[in-house]
C-alpha cells in the first residue's frame, strides 16, 4: 500500500468522489459572496489535509497557482467594474468589483483544493477501473486512458531526446550556446507529435492483440462501492448545505 | 453508428496526452509573465485561448468521424484534470464539451468531406465563440467594461491558434506519412497522394 492508501479518503470508491467533486465544483459556481467561499475554502484545506493525507507543505505549495489567479481576476475586477470607489486616485477602485474579485478568487481556492484532495486519494487505475465498473465507461477507453497515462510519463524524456538531436545542429548564439527561441519549440512539438502518434499506433496493436478491442471483459482487483461512499457524497451536502445556510442566516442572502 | 476502431481511441487520447503536455510547459513560460504583467495579464492570456482548442480540428482532420472533435476536447480535459493535475478542476470537462462542439460545427455541416482553410477558420471561431459565454458566467466578465475587449481578442485567437494552425499541422502531420493508416491517409490515397490538399 501506498502511503495514500492509508488516508481515509483513499478507501472510498472513486467514482462516487469524481461524482461528489462534479457536484461541488458546480454549486461553488452559483455562489458570488466571499464569506461561504471562504468556509468552504477551509473546509476543503482540512479535507485535503486530514481526510487525504496531504502534508501542509505540499499543501501549501499547491495554493500557489490559485494565488497567481486571484491576483489577476481580483485587480481586473477592482479595476474594470463601476462602483462606489474605494480608492479614487492614481486609479479607480470599485469596492464592489473587488468584492466580487475575491469571490471568483475563492471560487478557484475552493475547487482547486477539492480536486487536490480528490487526485491525492486517487490512483489512476483504480479511477478508470471504477468508471468501467460504475460509470459504465467503455473497457476500450479506460485501456486507452491508462495507457496515455503511461506515455505522458513518457513525455519528457521523448522531449529531451528530440532536444538533444536538434541541438547538434541549431544555430549557436554569442556565448557558443545553442540557440533555440520560439521556433524552436516549435520544431521539436512537431517532432513529438510525429513520434507520439507512430507510437500510438503500436500501442493500439498492443492492445488489441490482448483482447481490449472487443467483447466483454472481467476485471482484475475489481473496486467496491460500499454504503460509506454514499454516507460520504450525504456529508459533503450535509456540509455545504450548512455553509450557506449559516451565511445566509448570519449574514443575509445577500451574502451567498 | 459504428464504433471507433481501437486505433482512433488511442490516437484521441495520444494527441491529449502531447497537447496537454506542450499546453503545461507553455503555462509554466506564461505564468512568470502574468505576475510580470499584473492586472494586464487576465486579460493578456485570451491571446493564447485558440491554443486550447487544437486538438478537436486535427482529432476530426484526421478521423473524419462524427463526435470526435467534442471527444477530444473532453479527453484532452481529462487528461489535464487527472493526470496532470490542472487547478481548473472538473469544471474543465464543461469547457471542453463546448469547446469541441464549437469546432466540430463547421466540420460536421460539409458531412466531414471538406477540409478546406474556410472551414478550419469557422471551426476555429465558433469554438471560441462557443465557450466565451460559458467562461463570461464562470469567470464574471459579464458587467466588466472590458468584455467586448474579451469576447475580440478570444475570436481572433481562435481563429488563428485553433483553426489556421490546425490546418498547417494536418498538412504538416500528412506529409510526414505518419497518417497515412488513418482516414485522412486512405482518403489522400484515393485522391493520389498526399500533396494534393483540398
Amino acid at each position: 500500500m501506498t502511503a495514500a492508501g492509508v488516508a481515509p479518503l483513499a478507501r472510498r470508491n472513486p467514482t462516487a468522489k469524481a461524482a461528489v467533486l462534479l457536484v461541488v465544483s458546480l454549486g461553488v459556481i452559483l455562489l458570488d459572496a466571499p464569506a461561504p467561499l471562504l468556509a468552504l475554502w477551509l473546509l476543503a484545506l482540512a479535507v485535503a489535509r486530514w481526510a487525504a493525507g496531504i502534508g501542509w507543505r505540499r499543501l501549501l505549495l499547491a495554493q500557489l497557482p490559485f494565488l497567481l489567479f486571484a491576483i489577476g481576476v481580483v485587480s481586473v475586477n477592482a479595476l474594470t467594474r463601476p462602483g462606489a470607489p474605494l480608492l479614487d486616485a492614481p486609479v479607480h477602485l470599485s469596492a464592489e468589483g473587488t468584492v466580487l474579485g475575491l469571490a471568483f478568487a475563492l471560487r478557484g481556492f475552493v475547487i482547486g483544493t477539492a480536486s487536490l484532495a480528490f487526485l491525492a486519494s486517487t490512483p489512476p487505475r483504480e479511477l478508470m477501473t471504477s468508471l468501467v465498473q460504475h460509470a459504465r465507461l467503455s473497457p476500450r477507453y479506460a485501456a486507452a486512458l491508462l495507457a496515455g497515462h503511461r506515455m505522458l510519463e513518457a513525455t519528457p524524456e521523448r522531449w529531451a531526446t528530440i532536444r538533444a538531436a536538434q541541438t547538434v545542429r541549431a544555430p549557436l548564439d554569442r556565448r557558443g550556446r545553442p540557440r533555440f527561441g520560439l521556433a524552436g519549440f516549435g520544431r521539436t512539438a512537431f517532432a513529438l507529435l510525429v513520434v507520439s502518434i507512430r507510437s500510438s499506433e503500436r500501442i493500439a496493436l498492443a492492445l488489441e492483440s490482448r483482447g481490449l478491442g472487443d467483447g466483454p471483459r472481467t476485471v482484475w482487483h475489481p473496486v467496491p462501492l460500499t454504503r460509506a461512499d454514499a454516507l460520504l457524497a450525504a456529508a459533503v451536502a450535509l456540509a455545504v448545505a450548512a455553509v450557506v445556510a449559516a451565511c445566509a442566516l448570519t449574514l443575509g442572502w445577500h451574502a451567498v | 453508428m459504428r464504433r471507433l476502431a481501437l486505433r482512433d481511441i488511442v490516437l484521441l487520447v495520444m494527441l491529449g496526452v502531447v497537447f496537454g503536455f506542450l499546453y503545461w510547459a507553455l503555462v509554466q513560460a506564461w505564468n512568470g509573465l502574468a505576475i510580470a504583467m499584473g492586472p494586464a495579464g487576465d486579460l493578456a492570456q485570451h491571446v493564447l485561448l485558440g491554443g486550447w482548442l487544437l486538438v478537436a480540428p486535427i482529432a476530426i482532420a484526421i478521423i473524419r468521424r462524427p463526435f470526435v472533435g467534442i471527444l477530444a476536447e473532453v479527453i484532452a480535459s481529462v487528461i489535464e484534470v487527472v493526470f496532470l493535475g490542472s487547478p481548473a478542476g472538473p469544471t474543465l470537462l464543461i469547457a471542453a464539451t463546448l469547446q469541441g462542439l464549437g469546432s466540430e460545427l463547421p466540420f460536421a455541416l460539409t458531412r466531414y468531406r471538406r477540409f478546406g482553410w474556410w472551414v478550419y477558420a469557422l471551426s476555429g471561431v465558433l469554438g471560441a465563440l462557443l465557450v466565451f459565454f460559458y467562461s463570461a458566467f464562470r469567470f464574471g466578465w459579464f458587467g466588466q467594461e472590458i468584455l467586448l475587449l474579451r469576447l475580440g481578442m478570444q475570436l481572433v485567437s481562435g481563429l488563428v491558434l485553433g483553426g489556421l494552425l490546425a490546418k498547417v499541422i494536418v498538412d504538416a502531420l500528412r506529409r510526414t506519412g505518419v497518417l497515412d493508416e488513418f482516414a485522412i491517409g486512405r482518403a489522400d490515397a484515393a485522391l493520389g497522394g498526399p500533396r494534393r490538399v483540398g
